[in-house]
């Protein structure tokens, strides 16, 4: 994993932060120096490592992070795919491009 | 700003999903009502035990606790898709007591989940009921309340 990697979003769960088709800009520099906070949008690995994901951390617990989309009424997130460890996490998205 | 995102773009693209739910479009509140009556049944039959025997007390304490618990989860489980998952905002915009239902609810659920509490059961199996009607009356069937056939001797929501 680069430090600075472009990641093209496909899936309308992080509607109108982040739209369909568009790009954004994953720092893995963050985390090297501070912990995953509330409303951070992280992008991290499912649970097969196949397929990387963005949403919001919404709650911290034992370590572990619950993410929800912003469109909640549409979203496969923590609801469905349980609490995940730091080690899933790749980066903080910090710029949309 | 703008020269930056103009470099930025020049990364290599790689792909990120934002994923929708997979929309298969069934929803019931059957499991729920099922779920709810469970409670009810764990309740009365916590509050109604009675035995000389401590270790078999302990022990019907324990899985009768265990299955109430179980039940609660699968209510919290069933309401939270159908609040998220099925219920749009038109539903929410035409059934104003909607979002309030189910947050007053799963409110009863956690009390219900916390103690042997029947007034909290009631009120979880009450709010299911609401909500299944609800939910049939947005599939354009109406629904109609029947005296279940469990032991809680209490009615469930179907629909002519």
């Amino acid at each position: 994993m680069l430090l600075l990697a472009r990641f093209k979003i496909i899936g309308h769960s992080m509607e109108p932060q982040i739209e369909d088709g568009q790009s954004v800009l994953v720092s893995s520099i963050s985390y090297l120096f501070k912990t995953p906070k509330i409303n951070d949008i992280v992008a991290f690995k499912d649970i097969r490592n196949t397929q990387v994901l963005i949403k919001r951390i919404t709650k911290i617990k034992n370590g572990k992070y619950f993410v929800l989309g912003d469109n909640k009424r549409d979203s496969l997130d923590s609801r469905k795919l349980g609490f995940i460890s730091k080690d899933k996490i790749i980066g903080e998205v910090i710029l949309n491009l | 700003m703008k020269i930056l995102k103009k470099i930025l773009v020049l990364l290599p693209e790689q792909i990120a999903y934002a994923h929708c739910d997979i929309p298969c479009g069934i929803y019931d509140p059957h499991m729920a009502q099922v779920a709810a009556h469970t409670v009810i049944r764990m309740t009365q039959l916590l509050t109604d035990l009675k035995s000389d025997d401590q270790k078999k007390m302990t022990h019907d304490i324990s899985r009768m606790t265990h299955v109430k618990e179980e039940h609660a989860g699968i209510i919290e489980e069933e309401l939270e898709t159908l609040r998220n998952d099925y219920f749009k905002e038109e539903h929410y915009a035409q059934y104003s007591n909607l979002g309030d239902l189910f947050t007053k609810t799963l409110k009863s659920v956690s009390k219900a989940r916390q103690n042997i509490d029947m007034v909290s059961a009631e009120e979880v199996l009450s709010g299911v009921l609401q909500i299944a009607e609800i939910f049939y009356k947005t599939k354009g069937v109406e629904p109609v309340r029947v005296k279940s056939v469990f032991p809680t001797e209490r009615e469930i929501v179907t629909y002519k």
